[in-house]
């Protein structure tokens, strides 16, 4: 468990970096928060017309209400968080490989529903649009990302290491250096 | 409270646990608003210490209005004599509290034994990466938004603003979420190994 958390804090802290630098800002989070929005705007304008993506801006064409989706509200971060949990626990990579996909799809699904939620909220009222971009939002997406997480876990087999061969005892697993000698693969 | 959790069965624990922590935030969220001017004045002292104790050339005073954190600086705002007052930065706690209530719902999802120190043991570990997002939200306020003659009387090099810039990102972009969720995990790991074996009772 210490290995999992101190892995878990290094590959957060480097994804983090590597995200704010000016390379990956102009090669993938701001052509992807452009995307964001191009979905978001297409999904809406299924049942509303009246919808536009300009660049990271979702605006409404008749009443002039618009939202830019900017850092924190892309999905990027939480995703990052999500990437460095998989990653820094002990699993074959092939159950890493599905879960990140998975678990991506999954994250940024939801970060659709919200920038589409926090459009009409503010088209509605600007205080609660406030309270659930500001507050409530944030903790369901990272309560999205804890539960994706949760999910993986429970699909992982039970008694592999990372490289799909039996751990030492305590070394794998959520139980950490108390665990007790793990059984022998089936 | 975890009614619509307990019409699911228990062979699906991870659903019942979501049931019971989406249960649990809107009351969780309730009291942290109404209780943030005492909840968060562990953090905004933290705040006046280190202020007092790393920044004294720059912070005169740090007080608390509500959930609001307010900082008086030495700070001037122009060079015209009119302008003779000096700065003043308020920073909304809330915006980097709000894993508090999140961590509540999952403690109180979860309930496992000794939970009531689960909760007060989590609120230890939150509330010093609130002080940081606060503090970073005011530095990043008068060194790097506040424009070019505010920013050059706080005297911080090149290498010191982007250290700054970053506590800011880290701390409002990561740290509020992030934080609530190590610390459940790291609180619950009877509750996650009970997740992963069918037959033990999780939620």
């Amino acid at each position: 468990m210490v290995r999992f958390f101190l892995l878990f804090l290094a590959l957060q802290a480097a994804l983090f970096g590597a995200e704010l630098s000016p390379w990956v800002q102009t090669y993938f989070v701001i052509p992807w928060t452009n995307q964001l929005a191009s979905i978001s705007a297409y999904l809406v304008t299924l049942f509303d017309p009246n919808v536009v993506a300009t660049g990271k801006v979702l605006r409404h064409a008749v009443n002039g209400f618009a939202v830019s989706i900017e850092a924190g509200c892309n999905g990027v971060e939480a995703t990052i968080v999500l990437l460095a949990a998989i990653l820094a626990f002990p699993a074959p990579w092939k159950n890493k490989v599905i879960g990140l996909l998975a678990g991506t799809v999954a994250v940024q699904g939801l970060n659709v529903v919200r920038v589409i939620s926090l459009f009409y909220l503010g088209q509605w009222d600007f205080q609660v649009f406030e309270w659930a971009h500001l507050y409530v939002w944030q903790a369901l997406i990272m309560l999205d990302v804890l539960i994706v997480w949760l999910v993986w876990v429970r699909t992982l087999p039970k008694t592999q290491g990372s490289d799909g061969r039996k751990p030492p005892p305590g070394s794998a697993g959520l139980r950490g250096s108390a665990g007790a000698p793990a059984p022998a693969p089936s | 409270m975890s009614e619509a959790a307990d019409v699911l069965p228990a062979s699906r624990p991870v659903a019942r646990f979501v049931l019971k922590t989406l249960a649990w935030l809107p009351p969780s969220f309730a009291v942290w608003y109404f209780g943030a001017p005492v909840l968060l004045w562990p953090a905004i002292a933290l705040v006046r210490l280190v202020a007092r104790v790393g920044l004294p050339d720059l912070v005169r005073t740090v007080e608390q209005s509500g959930a609001v954190c307010v900082f008086a600086t030495t700070l001037k705002p122009g060079q015209a004599l009119a302008l003779s007052g000096n700065i003043t930065v308020d920073v909304n706690t809330l915006l980097y509290a709000f894993g508090l209530p999140l961590y509540v719902a999952l403690v109180l999802a979860a309930r496992e034994p000794g939970w009531q120190r689960k909760l007060a043991l989590g609120y230890v570990v939150i509330i010093p990466f609130v002080a940081w997002g606060v503090l970073a939200d005011f530095l990043k306020n008068v060194a790097i938004t506040s424009g070019q003659f505010v920013a050059s009387q706080t005297g911080f090099s090149p290498l010191q603003n982007e250290l700054i810039a970053f506590a800011f990102q880290f701390g409002s972009l990561i740290l509020p979420t992030v934080v609530p969720a190590v610390a459940w995990v790291l609180m619950h790991r009877r509750f996650l190994e009970a997740l992963r074996e069918p037959g033990l009772r999780a939620g």
